[in-house]
């Protein structure tokens, strides 16, 4: 095994196969990722921050095995931050918190490709700081079906004054997320509310929406997972890579920039790669820094 | 396309691969009843339901369980279920083609038919054609749900036929109800096959209408006259649940972003 | 060995009458799940649920309507429905005859062997017959108060009975609208080479349900509390139109 020494803010870190091609059919290696991750640090990091991190590593690259760890690897420098989260039945378990670079660094070194965070902060774990629709296309439905739905659920809550933000999924699905940022605010309003916005949403473009987990009613239909606001999911966290073929992002976009995209009819338009994530979050800044400050209320709950 | 899939996925021969949607091919001509409740002709639908709350469990709350001991249960997830054989999920590969006057019908199990996804379809054609052409059909194994399935493809009429098999080890032998007697007399063998001369006629299932059906509506089409249909009582299905003021004020925004679309 | 007979009746055509007993031929075993709630694993039940009031329905409450407009309904009485049930009757009567590769598989049902039944005379004769003339009876006969289609074959030198789906239950390749889309004759003749160099005998025996022992096996590991790999289910890139000569030329010489 090759090994790489660097260090990053005082911190010694061993990288282990940085030729490794972990994306083979398109030939991105480690040391593309750890690149990929370091340029956009200072977008992702933010959004990481105090959350308990569940890793998807892919040792072997993204057409091998994976292996979810919401446990914090025992085998990890006593620099790494961690915190303690109660289990089912009141175990006890230790999570990573990506809180710097030099961690972010070290998880990609153990090809944890995918980064998935709650909704929620461990200082807080039952207060969602957001409330997110996953809109996950069924067959025979693509993302541009998710774009529609994405449109009308945007200009619904609006109607609430709400206002919503949208990324990319990096695979099939659009996600659109509502900041919250209220002590207040709990899953249950969170689960509550988005439930009814897609029955609203189903009754209305039955032809369109389900808002029904089983896979027979999502057939050539925009399922919309309201059930994801909970404090033991996670999503796929803004700016992480996906383990497809190609290092695809879960990008955020402009409503605009959706419309756009989405008018060209081509559902590929709407998959943004690594480089072109880098390159629009350095020149546009966060588009989802709304995210971590704007504060909303939920009306009529 | 007028029927829905039931799986996508990719046919493959060789190194071609086919996008294909798997859809039914037949369809149980059962008249089909509804059931009502008969204090209020209500429609009854069938839905999961958990005794011990005594509550309707919706869809996202249900999981599926393999029973090892009384009231134990291992959960198996979608995912681990789609990783016991990963390469056969969303993949029909042929591994060889075979032709469909070797296999015993004894084998056919269920038919479906394929139909091509878009990009797919000339490559569906070809597929159509040359089996057609050289009398073969595909063999393949292939995952649909909790089963794998051993399914022989072939052409019919223009489209692809998949049909699945029965594994050899669930064809029951036949020894034990063999008759004692080998030998068969050869003047009644000779009698019978003059018998099965004369009725000879090309397979025209038509012919053969479906009684039951028949019968059926005509006792129906009969009370309708005799009798005024009842009416059920109104319900909206699946009324939305929650707060409200929410479900009404949703209810109101949606109405106005509908009428700026 | 064989099921346990589940009918008994005679075959019946011109001068024959033949008695015979029904056999299941088919047995298929496989892994069986529940449907349980997530949150305590109680086993759910399927039940009728009333639309309105959201609660399950006694069978004793429940009637059958067949809807003539939506929300309209004639409501049918079981003892109605019985005037629809054919006679019973113990005759398997073969109404025609007709070439064994005339009917598709599409139409075939559910198979059952044919025991000789005491003193049943010409079973071998007729079992004889039926193979050297590739013959199927077409015939129909009552079991369980419904009418069944079926074909009489014979195999070996057994008999044969498999039920047929009528012709309303099968539905047209037509109603698919599948575009024709017009192929070269060389794509054709390469496509047809490539799959007579692929052909081979059928030999059912050669294959086995691996993945019901897999499943198995995936249960087991999870009973003793060992991870799962997630597997992503492998899935090929389709064929490009324009490369689809090129696709069956380079199929064709790996295999020639």
């Amino acid at each position: 095994m090759s090994r790489t020494f660097v260090e990053i803010a005082g911190k010694r870190l061993s990288l282990s196969n940085l030729e490794k091609d972990l994306y083979p059919s398109y030939g991105f290696t480690k040391a593309h990722i750890l690149e990929y991750y370091r340029r956009i640090a200072p977008f992702i990091l933010p959004h990481l921050k105090d959350r308990a991190l569940t890793l998807k590593r892919y040792p072997d690259g993204v057409e091998k095995e994976y292996f979810f760890e919401k446990r914090c690897p025992s085998h990890r420098p006593d620099w790494v931050k961690t915190a303690e989260l109660r289990h089912n039945e009141g175990e006890k378990m230790k999570v990573c918190l990506i809180n710097n670079l030099e961690m972010l660094i070290w998880v990609e070194n153990l090809a944890s490709l995918e980064l998935h965070v709650p909704l929620a902060r461990t200082g807080s774990p039952e207060t969602p700081d957001s409330m997110v629709f996953d809109l996950d296309p069924g067959d025979g439905a693509d993302i541009l079906d998710c774009a529609k739905v994405a449109f009308i659920l945007r200009d619904l809550l609006s109607k609430l004054k709400l206002m919503s933000y949208v990324k990319t999924s990096g695979k099939k699905g659009l996600h659109v997320y509502v900041p919250l940022n209220r002590k207040e605010t709990t899953f249950e309003d969170t689960k509550k509310f988005s439930k009814v916005v897609a029955e609203v949403m189903q009754k209305n473009y039955p032809d369109l929406v389900t808002a029904k987990m089983a896979k027979e009613y999502r057939k050539a239909k925009v399922f919309i997972n309201w059930a994801q606001n909970d404090s033991k999911k996670t999503m796929v966290c803004v700016y992480s890579l996906r383990a497809r073929e190609k290092p695809i992002v879960s990008c955020p976009l402009e409503w605009k920039e959706l419309e756009r995209l989405a008018g060209q009819g081509a559902p590929e338009k709407l998959q943004v790669l690594h480089s072109e994530a880098v390159s629009r979050a350095e020149k546009q800044g966060d588009l989802f820094r709304a995210l971590l400050v704007k504060k909303q209320k939920f009306p009529y709950l | 396309m007028a029927e829905q899939a039931i799986w996508s996925g990719t046919i493959s021969f060789s190194l071609v691969a086919i996008p294909v949607q798997l859809v039914k091919a037949v369809e149980p001509g059962r008249v089909s009843f509804r059931m009502l409740h008969n204090k209020d002709y209500s429609p009854l639908q069938r839905r999961m339901f958990c005794p011990e709350e005594e509550k309707i469990v919706p869809a996202d709350e249900i999981i599926r369980g393999y029973e090892i001991g009384p009231d134990k249960y291992i959960v198996i997830t979608d995912e681990e279920l789609e990783s016991v054989s990963p390469e056969r999920s969303r993949t029909i590969e042929i591994v060889e083609f075979i032709d469909m006057k070797e296999v015993d019908p004894i084998y056919y199990a269920h038919p479906y038919y394929l139909v091509p996804s878009k990009g797919g379809e000339k490559a569906y054609q070809l597929l159509v054609e040359a089996m057609a052409r050289t009398n073969k059909a595909g063999l393949a194994k292939f995952v649909l749900g909790e089963r794998e399935y051993l399914v022989a493809v072939k052409s019919m009429e223009g489209a692809l036929a998949l049909i699945t098999l029965h594994y050899s080890e669930e064809v029951l032998p036949d020894k034990d109800i063999s008759p004692k007697e080998k030998e068969s007399e050869a003047e009644v063998k000779s009698r019978i096959k003059k018998n099965i001369k004369n009725m000879m006629a090309d397979f025209n299932p038509e012919k053969y209408a479906n009684e039951r059906r028949k019968k059926i509506m005509n006792i129906l089409k009969k009370k309708a006259k005799e009798k005024a249909p009842v009416e059920a009582s109104q319900v909206e299905e699946e009324e939305v649940e929650g707060p409200a003021d929410l479900v009404s004020a949703l209810k109101e925004s949606m109405r106005k972003v509908k009428k700026n679309r | 060995m064989a099921g346990k007979a589940i009918w008994k009746g005679y075959i019946n055509f011109g001068e024959v009458n033949l008695p015979v007993k029904l056999h299941t031929a088919i047995k298929e075993e496989r892994v069986q799940f529940h449907l349980l709630h997530r949150r305590d694993h109680v086993k759910l039940r399927q039940q009728m649920i009333c639309a309105y009031e959201k609660k399950p329905v006694p069978l004793e409450a429940q009637v059958r309507g067949f809807e003539v407009e939506e929300g309209k309904y004639i409501i049918v009485d079981p003892a109605e429905l019985e005037q629809a049930e054919p006679e019973s009757s113990r005759i398997i009567e073969v109404h025609d005859f007709v070439k064994t590769e005339q009917i598709d598989p599409v139409f075939l049902e559910h198979v059952y062997y044919l025991e000789p039944d005491v003193n049943a005379k010409g079973y071998n004769a007729l079992a004889g017959a039926l193979i050297e003339m590739n013959a199927a009876g077409i015939c129909t006969w009552t079991m369980r108060k419904r009418t069944y289609l079926g074909a009489l074959q014979a195999s070996g030198n057994i008999l044969r009975l498999t039920a047929l789906r009528h012709t309303d239950e099968v539905i047209s390749v037509k109603s698919l609208k599948l575009r024709k889309i017009p192929l070269s004759e060389k794509e054709l003749k390469i496509g047809s080479d490539l799959i007579n160099q692929l052909t081979a005998p059928f030999q059912p025996h050669k294959f086995e349900d691996e993945h019901q022992k897999k499943l198995r096996n995936l249960i087991d590991k999870k009973a003793r509390g060992e991870k799962i790999a997630i597997l992503r289910p492998r899935r090929l890139k389709p064929t490009a139109p324009d490369k689809l000569l090129q696709t069956l030329e380079v199929s064709l010489k790996k295999v020639a």
